[in-house]
């Protein structure tokens, strides 16, 4: 597949693409940074999810995250160059992060080398589909079309066991969101053009996921389905089990949520994200 | 004599009769209070009706209107605007169906007195949407029935169809226990009915007074001044409440003491424990007077002057960006860390107020009012504040949905399924029902020996009410909540939020939490500070 396409899929740690789509497909994935203390780890490179995690509960002070640089792209695309004839690369939503801004910079310093900077709007593995759209694509120009029509039928939907990680890393406003800071709220997120915002506020981690399947269902019909989580195997698994049995033939895979999201969504977070028809 | 009776009932007449029921009224209202249900601190009912019953009269003692049309429309008015509690509300519907029956009249022959009497019973069968019999509506029933007899004798006159509406009306009061179980099991008649009666044989003296004295000579002038004097004037002073610790505590001395410094006093308990509540411009005078009785406990000062404007949270409501649906959210709670809470989920004005002090539907119509949004919801958070509650819609231009949440619990499960984009009558539909899931359990102490839902329980005993029904009595919190969440089923629920009172102590706090963690660790259990008075504990269930 890859040797028959032209151009190469580049996409950021974000994704959360799975390693067996990455494998198949041959993306590329140039990851962002976590930051304890004065130590610095690439995401998903030097530092598993399990393990982030666990540092993540014993961590005093919070950890931060970086976006790459736009030399680290620079690199990636002059390696690409080698033997492809251009790239889309397609990122982590630019009102959350400057992932998608430093691509664009560091594709400006490599000449000869097309790219195609996609700003996903969207976090996790919505990324990961536009990814596969992309790759199926037999030139960048059509890739390129299909993923931007893409963009902004992108969802997720998530769960987050607490909200104090999103708000210490300044991604949610609380008082605008509607979510008081007394009552420990289980607000269900979805993010969609381009803004975080609670859909329902709800006190029980099981009402909440209930309500997030209810909430999906008025969502169909979609195109790519998968269920993220982190460090929340087992509900994971019933989620995508309760919608395998009412999405028959759809494919539903389950992802885990890497280091620089889980800075944000904290443990136990789960989420059904997917790409509207 | 004949010739100086009271022909019929004209407006200085009606005017001094209900100014006659107030002053009764105050005089006995605790007896009344002392007539509530539970063994709970409960909205005290007489003093409910007291203040509505006041804020009747409030604009009839500026009137010299002729016609009892006017006094009885002013009337009307007033006890709408100052209805608290379900028995104030009822009183206020049974002002308002006296006022239709007697429009237009100036003066109203005894035949035409009991007809009125009947139709303000019809008004206020109207007002419920489920009467039950044996409560303040079949005492007023029974008042107009017997007010209509009365009034068919050859010889009828005011004084002899108010009297037979009192004879009827104490009737009725003494056969409520064989009406309702819950009046039987507490051994008590209904507190709101023998209020009604109280008002009626107030009546009665003054009109018997009019016909010794007649109705025009100034002898009856002093005696409504009189009555005048105890209203307050201009200010409400302070809201003063308290609790007296002490021994041989004599009630009536206290009372008569007290009585000096303020009006709307309300002094009951025990010679170990009195209960004092006062209206008063002065509570410091008032707490060094009580301090030489015993000890002061759980003080209480409110600001009633500033109450209206209290009421607006519009510091909080300003920092907001205007909500997409246009629809704003009022609650009734009493408590800092309840208010905070509520607040904190986009509560846009508070009305305090609950358990103890319901609000008057005056001052929920203010918040309702004051919100910058055409569409209000509206959360009474207590069973007895969903009536007057109810009467909000009726008051207003604006549309207001009234979520009828009995307990705090219930009013925070409403105000969390709240969306600002979606409608009102949407986000109507889902506060209901999310309310409709949560189970309140409440923990307190009982203020007397009764029984209750078969439960024999003594004053001082911790007691646990489920969805407002007494369930459980023991001897401390942790072994109730222990029952209550047994009764429940813990399996079917998977967190407890417990809402700390002003009465628990940091060791009763950390005892009840370690006792519901060890004996059901299927359950989170997440605290919070409600500082809600009376309450050492609420818990809800979901």
């Amino acid at each position: 597949m890859t040797s028959k396409r032209r151009f190469a899929v580049v996409t950021d740690s974000t994704a959360d693409l799975p390693d067996e789509w990455r494998a198949r497909y041959g993306i590329e994935v140039v990851p962002l940074k976590v930051i304890f203390g004065d130590e610095t780890f690439r995401d998903r490179v030097d530092m598993s999810d399990d393990e982030f995690f666990r540092r993540l509960a014993a961590a005093t002070k919070l950890p931060t995250t970086s976006a790459p640089s736009p030399g680290e792209f620079a690199q990636a695309y002059r390696r690409l160059a080698e033997n492809h004839d251009g790239c889309i690369s397609i990122h982590l939503g630019a009102q959350l992060s400057a992932t998608a801004e430093a691509a664009r910079i560091g594709a400006e310093s490599v000449e000869g080398f097309r790219v195609e900077v996609v700003d996903s709007q969207t976090v996790t593995m919505p990324i990961a589909f536009l990814c596969r759209v992309a790759a199926e694509c037999e030139t960048l120009e059509a890739a390129t079309a299909a993923v931007e029509a893409r963009v902004p039928k992108t969802r997720v939907l998530a769960l987050l066991d607490t909200l104090r990680y999103l708000e210490m890393g300044g991604r949610l406003n609380r008082a605008q969101a509607m979510i008081g800071t007394m009552l420990d709220l289980k607000p269900l997120l979805l993010v969609a053009d381009r803004e975080i915002k609670p859909v329902e506020r709800v006190r029980t981690r099981s009402r909440a996921i209930s309500r997030m399947v209810d909430y999906f269902r008025g969502e169909l019909p979609v195109e790519h389905v998968a269920v993220v989580h982190a460090q929340a195997p087992d509900e994971a698994l019933k989620v995508a089990a309760g919608l395998r049995a009412e999405l028959p033939g759809q494919e539903i895979a389950i992802g885990k949520i890497g280091c620089v999201l889980g800075t944000h969504t904290g443990p136990k977070a789960l989420g059904v994200v997917y790409i509207k028809k | 004599m004949a010739s100086r009776r009271p022909a019929g009932v004209d407006g200085p007449l009606f005017k001094q009769a209900l100014l006659g029921s107030l002053n009764w009224l105050a005089t006995n209202h605790e007896e009344v209070n002392r007539l509530n249900v539970f063994p709970v601190p409960d909205g005290d009912t007489g003093t409910n009706m007291l203040l509505t019953l006041q804020s009747a009269v409030e604009d009839i003692k500026e009137s010299n209107a002729a016609e009892v049309s006017k006094i009885a429309k002013l009337a009307s008015h007033g006890s709408l605007m100052g209805a608290r509690g379900n028995s104030g509300v009822i009183l206020s519907q049974i002002f308002r169906g006296f006022a239709r029956a007697v429009e237009g009249k100036s003066s109203l022959a005894p035949r035409e007195l009991a007809i009125a009497f009947e139709e303000a019973a019809n008004a206020a069968y109207r007002a419920v949407n489920k009467p039950t019999e044996g409560t303040i509506l079949t005492v007023a029933r029974e008042a107009g029935r017997s007010a209509a007899a009365a009034a068919g004798e050859d010889d009828a006159t005011v004084p002899s169809v108010i009297a037979a509406a009192a004879a009827g009306a104490r009737a009725a009061v003494l056969k409520t226990p064989s009406q309702l179980q819950i009046l039987r099991d507490a051994g008590v008649v209904d507190a709101g009915g023998f209020g009604l009666q109280i008002i009626l044989e107030g009546m009665l003296k003054t009109v018997e007074e009019a016909e010794s004295f007649h109705v025009d000579t100034t002898a009856a002038r002093p005696k409504a001044a009189q009555i005048a004097l105890d209203l307050p004037e201009g200010g409400w002073g302070y809201c003063t409440e308290f609790l007296i610790d002490g021994t041989n505590l004599d009630l009536d001395h206290i009372r008569s003491e007290i009585e000096a410094l303020g009006n709307s006093v309300l002094v009951v308990g025990e010679p170990e424990l009195v209960k004092v509540h006062v209206h008063t411009d002065d509570p410091t005078r008032v707490i060094n007077l009580a301090g030489g009785f015993g000890k002061i406990l759980k003080l209480n000062v409110g600001d009633m002057s500033t109450q209206h404007k209290r009421i607006l949270d519009s510091e909080s409501a300003a920092g907001r960006p205007p909500r997409p649906n246009g629809v704003g959210i009022v609650a009734v709670v009493a408590g800092r860390g309840l208010v905070e809470i509520f607040r904190g989920l986009g509560v846009d004005a508070i009305v305090e107020g609950g358990q103890t002090m319901n609000p008057s539907t005056q001052d929920m119509l203010t918040a309702v009012d004051g919100v910058p949004y055409d569409e209000v919801v509206l959360l009474p958070n207590n069973g007895n504040v969903i009536l007057a509650a109810s009467q909000i819609p009726s008051l207003t231009n604006k549309t207001v949905h009234v979520i009828e949440t009995h307990s705090v619990p219930q009013g925070v499960a409403a105000v969390v399924a709240f969306r600002p984009e979606r409608s009102g009558a949407d986000n109507t539909a889902t506060m209901k029902a999310e309310a409709a899931r949560i189970q309140t359990i409440e923990v307190t102490h009982a203020v007397r020996d009764t029984r209750s839902n078969g439960l024999k329980v003594k004053k001082g005993d911790v007691i646990g009410l489920i969805n407002d029904k007494l369930e459980f009595a023991g001897a401390d919190y942790a072994e109730v909540v222990n029952k209550a969440l047994g009764k429940l089923g813990p399996d079917a629920y998977e967190l407890v939020t417990v809402y700390r009172g002003q009465g628990a102590s940091d060791d009763e706090m950390a005892n009840l939490e370690s006792a519901i963690r060890s004996n059901f660790p299927g359950l989170e259990v997440e605290v919070q500070q409600g500082g809600q008075q009376h309450y050492p504990f609420i818990l809800s269930v979901e």
